[in-house]
């Protein structure tokens, strides 16, 4: 199986572990992502204002152009660009305004008919769960991973239609296909403070510690997400966190394609795992003998 | 009443925030739902139960909270609103009217070079998409 694949920036950049881990752990279950001949930044974030067509053309420009060449899906697996193809695809189907403004601006006749897929759902609905626990090796067992998936997966859930948008389970459901321990904690679906970072960053820490801090007490190892910008926060402001509070336990945080990875027993060299703040190489040692 | 005194928004800005939204404020029958989740709730001097309060009385101070730069449109409020109102949209319609006016918090040089060179692309593109001009 064969997919029109959409990186987004950031993982050309900051986040070259999720690209990797995510091409080789799906053409590890017999799916082959590729890329785009040509694309742009996706806008990062859809417009909430209603006149703001603007925000819109990128995301629009993409989907049309995979529809020009005559495919019928994208996959895309950062949850912000995921969130904007997904919502300005949604646009094009059901704002008659929208999509005409678009197509008249891009030249273009898209109407929407292009599904936005997230490799979550690939796993879930083209591979299969069982599938996975049958190729998956036995070497996440016992491991305990808590599932982040912040706001951008989830919300809105009538144009993301990805899961329950209060209590999503899929993540959980790859995990236990992997053979590792689902830890459940009251956090999975809020919001990390997000782009906020660069703007009131003692919120996202507070928002940071909670989240961790939730997780780690309901005995979690890991936490893995789908989210760059959940990964960067969750994961890098725990060197803050440590100055200020030297009791904090830190965890390290994961791509969810990344524990895949490891699952499959892919190559070190396609996951990444270096990238990261507090290193998950000694929690998976175990698991991994080749990376000793 | 005191409100109408000094901060009476125009009739216009009222109907130019429900323009922008889309959103009807009056639907808001102030439970506090929104509030009670909102991932801003800890640094806002207003929640956003409050601000949808002011919108409704037509205050604009409402313009100038800082609630509305703090929020990071998590959406939690607009799937939770028992009233089916879409928060997230009437807190960028605030946010929009200041940047158009060009009024913005987030200014690039201001960022810590630290930050600046260990943030993810998107967050510096979706940072600067919803609170710079
Ligand atoms: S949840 Fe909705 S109805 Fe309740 S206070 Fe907030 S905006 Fe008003
Ligand atoms: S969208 Fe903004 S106002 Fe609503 S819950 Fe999230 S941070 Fe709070």
């Amino acid at each position: 199986m064969k997919i029109p694949y959409f990186p987004g920036c950031t993982l050309y950049n900051k986040a070259r572990g999720l690209d990797n881990s995510t091409r080789a752990s799906l053409a590890a279950l017999g799916v082959e992502l590729a890329e785009l001949p040509r694309w742009t930044c996706c806008g990062t974030v859809f417009p909430l204002a209603r006149d703001n067509y603007m925000g819109m053309v990128a995301a629009a420009r993409i989907l049309a152009g995979v529809a020009g060449e005559g495919e019928d899906r994208l996959l895309t697996v950062c949850s912000f660009c995921y969130n904007v193809l997904k919502r300005v695809n949604y646009e094009m189907q059901h704002n008659l305004e929208a999509r005409q403004k678009l197509n008249n601006y891009l030249e273009e006749n898209y109407t929407g008919e292009i599904q936005v897929v997230h490799p979550l759902e690939i796993c879930k609905e083209h591979v299969g769960f069982d599938a996975i626990r049958a190729r998956a090796g036995r070497n996440l067992k016992g491991l305990k991973v808590a599932c982040y998936y912040g706001c951008m997966l989830v919300r809105p859930a009538l144009e993301m239609g990805f899961d329950d948008p209060e209590n999503p389970t899929i993540m959980e459901e790859l995990v236990a296909a992997l053979g590792a321990e689902v830890v459940e904690y009251p956090h999975k679906t809020t919001c990390c403070g997000s782009y906020q970072v660069l703007h009131e960053n003692d919120l996202v820490m507070q928002r940071v510690q909670d989240i961790l801090n939730s997780a780690v007490a309901k005995g979690a190892e890991a936490i893995i997400t789908s989210c760059p910008l959940c990964q960067f926060n969750l994961d890098w402001l725990q060197e803050k966190i440590l100055e200020q509070d030297t009791g904090f336990r830190q965890i390290p945080v994961l791509y969810f394609t990344q524990l895949l990875g490891v699952a499959l027993e892919l190559p070190r060299e396609s996951l990444g795992l270096e990238q990261h703040y507090v290193d998950p190489r000694p929690l998976l040692l175990g698991a991994m003998p080749h990376l000793r | 009443m005191a409100m109408e005194l000094s901060n009476k928004m125009s009739r216009g800005i009222i109907e130019r925030i429900k323009e922008i939204s889309g959103q009807d404020p009056h639907l808001c029958m102030q439970c506090g739902t929104c509030s009670a989740g909102c991932t801003g709730r800890e640094v806002m001097e207003l929640l956003p139960r409050q601000v949808m309060r002011l919108i409704q009385l037509g205050d604009a101070r409402v313009l100038h909270c800082r609630s509305i730069w703090v929020c990071s449109t998590c959406l939690l409020c607009t799937a939770r609103c028992p009233r089916g109102i879409d928060l997230a949209r009437l807190m960028e319609a605030l946010r929009v009217i200041n940047l158009r006016s060009g009024r913005e918090v987030l200014v690039a040089e201001k960022i810590p070079v630290e930050l600046l060179t260990r943030v993810p692309q998107m967050a510096l593109t979706s940072g600067m998409r919803k609170l710079s001009a």
